[in-house]
């Protein structure tokens, strides 16, 4: 008997051991950089690597490892905030006193895309779900703004929502009279436009100042907007939402086609939505 | 978009002094868009825009309003979900779309996606208008609009 739970001890031990040599690694790589910062925006590149924007600092990660990007030069003041995905897989990044910038993998460099838009502070972007050069801005003086051609023209198209805009997405979810959708997350919650312009309305009735809005590019109903720290869900394209349970405050998200919904943290985290609604720390 | 019902007649209280007003500007617009390039001059023949007038008349206005005014509200889902009809004037969207997706919505109709059932919010009037007869309501329509809404609406439409 002493032997037969000496030797369940051992084994018992054994997985512990092991289940720490799998974790472990997985957490470290799960945060990329200091995790005293809260992370401000997350997207997916061509190549499926998950893009990170940290207090300030743009990194990337593939196959366990994470590689800073340098950022633009641009005048003290200037905030990177916003990060989006082009149809063509391009990165955009934006900011107020930043205006809105395209990331060249090859080169390894970035280009301004800001020459026709009125300033700089660009508090939003957007990038067309379907249309590589259709690209969205919100400028917090000045109103929506659009480019049909890579961001070498800037149009404003609107006003925006009464209320300023804090987050910004395109999507390709049916039934708009146009290409797609618009939903701004605002002071006051989310609010939805045809890409028209043709009028913003409120989707749903959640209400707070959002800071993070994602949908899911293969079931483009499914959309995730962000309250406080408090991750939202809606089934319907925005008509109805429920909240989500999350190990840590949510500060930014993204869809990536592997691994499906990502959270960036509070704590500087990134975590997984896994097929059981659970959450498990990145490691691509 | 709303459901464009059966004619109403056309009474004495709807011919607002705006309706006159703005009779009197139809019959004036195909001199002035001979002239100067007026309203829809670039698109649109005047004989197009009067018929298309009569055609709006006929199917769009019970709906739209007689003026182009839209549905109050129209902002707003109805108790069904439903969108009202929005104004076609200077106050709408209509301005926004192209000629080919406004020729499509006239033809095919438009469903809000969001009107919890499945029926069409916008009729679709390919069986009672001829694609000629289409064009012309579209070519009445710019005339509700502003110069610098035709000017957008034309960008759009390239």
């Amino acid at each position: 008997m002493r032997a037969i739970v000496h030797s369940t001890t051992r084994a018992a031990w054994g997985v512990c051991v092991l289940t720490l040599a799998i974790v472990l690694p997985a957490l470290a790589q799960a945060q990329p950089a200091d995790d005293a910062h809260p992370v401000t925006a997350l997207t997916i590149n061509s190549s499926g690597a998950l893009l990170v924007l940290q207090d300030s600092d743009l990194f990337t990660i593939a196959g366990g490892t994470s590689t800073k990007i340098a950022l633009p030069a641009t005048d003290q003041g200037a905030q990177p905030t916003s990060l989006a995905r082009g149809a063509d897989g391009s990165v955009y990044l934006a900011g107020p006193g930043l205006g809105v910038w395209r990331y060249d993998s090859a080169s390894e460099s970035w280009q301004s895309l800001s020459d026709t838009l009125p300033n700089l502070g660009v508090t939003a972007m957007a990038a067309h779900a379907t249309q590589p050069e259709t690209l969205y801005a919100y400028l917090g003086t000045d109103g929506m703004f659009r480019s049909r051609d890579g961001g070498a023209e800037w149009v404003k198209v609107d006003s925006g929502p009464q209320e300023p805009v804090q987050a910004f997405l395109h999507s390709d979810m049916p039934g708009s009279m146009e290409s797609g959708w618009l939903f701004a997350g605002t002071t006051r919650g989310v609010s939805r436009s045809m890409d028209c312009f043709c009028f913003w309305g409120d989707a749903g009735d959640l209400r707070g100042t959002v800071s993070a809005i994602g949908y899911d590019p293969a079931a483009p109903e499914n959309v995730y907007a962000v309250i406080e720290g408090q991750l939202h869900h809606s089934a319907d394209g925005g008509e109805t939402w429920t909240s989500l349970k999350t190990p840590q405050s949510v500060t930014a998200l993204a869809f990536s086609p592997s691994q499906g919904l990502l959270v960036g943290t509070a704590n500087g985290n990134l975590l997984a939505r896994g097929a059981a609604d659970e959450w498990t720390p990145v490691h691509e | 978009m709303g459901t464009c019902l059966p004619v109403a007649p056309l009474t004495s209280g709807r011919l607002s002094m705006n309706k006159w007003i703005y009779s009197l500007v139809l019959l004036a617009a195909p001199v002035f868009a001979g002239a100067s390039g007026g309203p829809g001059s670039a698109d649109s023949t005047p004989t197009g825009v009067s018929q298309g007038r009569q055609i709006y008349e006929q199917y769009c206005a019970a709906c739209h309003g007689w003026q182009g005014e839209g549905a109050a509200n129209w902002k707003k889902p109805d108790e069904k979900g439903e969108m009202p009809p929005p104004p076609h004037d200077e106050t709408g969207h209509t301005w926004r779309h192209s000629d080919a997706m406004l020729f499509k919505m006239i033809a095919e109709g438009w469903r809000y996606p969001f009107n919890k059932s499945d029926r069409l919010t916008m009729p679709a009037f390919e069986e009672q208008m001829t694609v000629q007869e289409i064009q012309s309501v579209i070519d009445y329509l710019k005339t509700l609009w502003t110069e610098e809404q035709r000017d957008y609406q034309k960008t759009e439409s390239q």
